[in-house]
């Protein structure tokens, strides 16, 4: 009895849980600070360096001049020129258009594929698709980029012969775009199903008592409840597209000069161009890498603000 | 089927269903009038709910549901395997227990029905969701906002969009499952008033936690205890003069 007494005293303090409280959320307040941090050193290091091109002589060479750097289309492989002739305007336009190329296979792709998941496929078939889908998207993308390099070159190398076209071994815009919707695919499609199964049944219900058939509910009802979260699986989709360095340089070729929209053509990404011979080289070439990790970080800022803002006005649903 | 008999817009014969080896539904023989509202009743788990999704086949979305025996509606069963059920729900209209807007405009919402079965012509459209918002009493509340998403209206108004949305179909009958259980009192009379309205033109079958509510709206009471129809009769007589001891235990609130 005493000691019964004793507990719902216990139960009833709550000084324990308050300390307990107060500890805990200092530890979280000293992860948040540690990792937002991180950001603020990383971004801080590649600015002070990647500035450095415009603002001092870089050993003789004289400083790259930014408007020129942000819009020209010459890119001087600079060790053995030796010039201060670098920009990046024409590899911008090529980064976003391959993005977007890439986004137009993957996005229906992937979302039609999640649909048959979580709405068409049996129970144990869409069990097994969830885990093939899971597994694809774990696969490291340098997997995706030597396949690529052995298959997807070849293929594209045929074909443009089809065409008469004679490619650089299948190095092409083309093949940058097949590698990168490979890999977005499975990310679009895990988000995108997530987002399609949590779409309340009571509204597809409601569709279906209507003498709405399968196919008008899940394409008119199901697929616009879940349009915030399929965004959502889009953006991520474009965010690794912008960012993938490895697998896309296995396939890209390479371009140094002038815009191309020719898919049989060679080309270069923002990440690409900062990858290649990034460990041979000194000076003015290496800094100016960092330089265009900045634009990249400008890119990938700006994209996600204009879609994060065009999600809001698509996807929002204003709840009373 | 030739048993079928018409003196009702559904004859329920026999009707017995399962789910996985649940016994749900028991031998329930009921028949229902034309351009009445039948409420049915009884207490959670009674059956009730699913009895209502029987008419127009909602249950077939449950994989372990069996259903046996037939419910004549147009003197054809409606479980025989040849029927088109998609067919069937817009005869048999539906409003659910929680109002369930498309995430769309409140013109969307009611234009939604009519389009997917090929009704293009705009002012087609503008006439169906104009005529079914006044039928659904909703029509002075909202005339001015058709665009704007149905998520953005209250509770009651949703729920009476929903309605809308059924009527738009024409059906002959509309299936209501507690359609006023997450609503206010206020709200709840409104529907109540339309309910009363709608028999005019629509039959209607109408699950109900709220006996006062069956009392005030329904010409039929069917009163449902674990899986079975213990009675059905007259609402007036149901409630006053109930045959059944459970029946009048369970209507003067001595269980429930």
């Amino acid at each position: 009895m005493e000691e019964l007494l004793k507990w719902k005293e216990q139960m009833r303090s709550t000084k324990k849980n308050r300390i307990t409280d107060k500890i805990t959320q200092h530890i979280f307040l000293g992860t948040a600070l540690l990792s937002a941090s991180f950001i603020f050193i990383v971004v801080g290091i590649i600015f002070v360096q990647g500035i450095r091109p415009f603002v001092t002589d870089n050993q003789g060479l004289g400083s790259v001049n930014l408007w020129s750097f942000l819009t020209g289309d010459v890119w001087l492989i600079g060790a053995t020129f030796a010039s201060n002739l670098y920009s990046v305007g024409f590899i911008i336009v090529s980064t976003l258009f391959i993005a977007l190329l890439s986004l137009l296979v993957s996005f229906p792709i992937g979302v039609l594929t999640a649909l048959f998941i979580a709405k068409v496929a049996p129970k144990p078939l869409a069990k097994i698709l969830r885990t093939v889908i899971e597994t694809l998207a774990a696969i490291p993308s340098i997997v995706y980029g030597l396949f690529g390099a052995g298959i997807i070159l070849q293929v594209v190398y045929d074909v443009s012969a089809l065409f008469g076209y004679q490619s650089k071994g299948g190095n092409s815009i083309i093949s940058v775009v097949l590698v990168l919707a490979l890999m977005t695919i499975p990310t679009i499609t895990a988000i995108s199903e997530v987002a399609i199964r949590s779409v309340d049944k009571t509204i597809e219900h409601g569709s279906l008592a209507l003498g709405a058939s399968n196919t008008q509910t899940n394409f008119k009802v199901v697929l616009a409840s879940a349009k915030s979260g399929i965004f959502t699986a889009a953006i991520l989709g474009i965010g690794r597209t912008l960012g993938e360095a490895t697998a896309v340089s296995l396939v890209a070729g390479g371009r140094r000069a002038g815009i191309s929209f020719d898919i049989f053509d060679t080309t270069s990404t923002l990440t690409t161009i900062m990858l290649e011979g990034l460990k041979e080289t000194t000076g003015l070439d290496y800094d100016i890498r960092f330089s265009v990790g900045l634009v990249l970080m400008a890119v990938i800022l700006l994209t996600n603000l204009l879609l994060n803002s065009v999600k809001k006005r698509v996807g929002s649903v204003h709840v009373r | 089927m030739s048993s079928c008999l018409v003196d009702g817009v559904f004859n329920v014969e026999g009707l017995n269903l399962y789910y996985g080896d649940t016994h749900a539904l028991k031998n329930v023989h009921l028949p229902i009038g034309k351009n009445q509202v039948t409420a049915l009743i009884g207490p959670s788990g009674c059956g009730k709910s699913t009895f209502l999704r029987t008419l127009n086949r909602m249950n077939d979305l449950i994989p372990s549901c069996r259903v046996e025996g037939s419910i004549c509606y147009r003197g054809e069963n409606i479980y025989e395997s040849h029927v088109d059920v998609f067919d069937l729900r817009r005869k048999v209209g539906m409003v659910f227990q929680k109002p369930n807007p498309f995430p769309m405009s409140i013109f969307d919402n009611i234009a939604y029905g009519p389009r997917c079965q090929g009704v293009k012509d705009k002012k087609v459209l503008q006439e169906i969701v104009k005529n079914a918002l006044i039928d659904a009493a909703l029509y002075d509340e909202v005339k001015d906002r058709l665009k704007e998403n149905a998520l953005s209206l209250s509770g009651g108004q949703q729920q009476r969009l929903c309605i809308a949305r059924a009527i738009a179909m024409a059906p002959e009958v509309i299936l209501m499952d507690e359609p006023t259980s997450a609503l206010d009192p206020i709200a709840t009379a409104k529907i109540e008033d339309l309910i009363i309205e709608l028999k005019k033109e629509y039959t209607i079958v109408i699950v109900t936690h709220n006996m006062q509510q069956a009392l005030r709206i329904s010409d039929m009471t069917a009163f449902f205890l674990l899986g079975e129809l213990l009675e059905f009769s007259e609402t007036e007589q149901l409630f006053t003069h109930p045959k059944n001891p459970k029946t009048e235990a369970y209507v003067t609130g001595r269980f429930g």
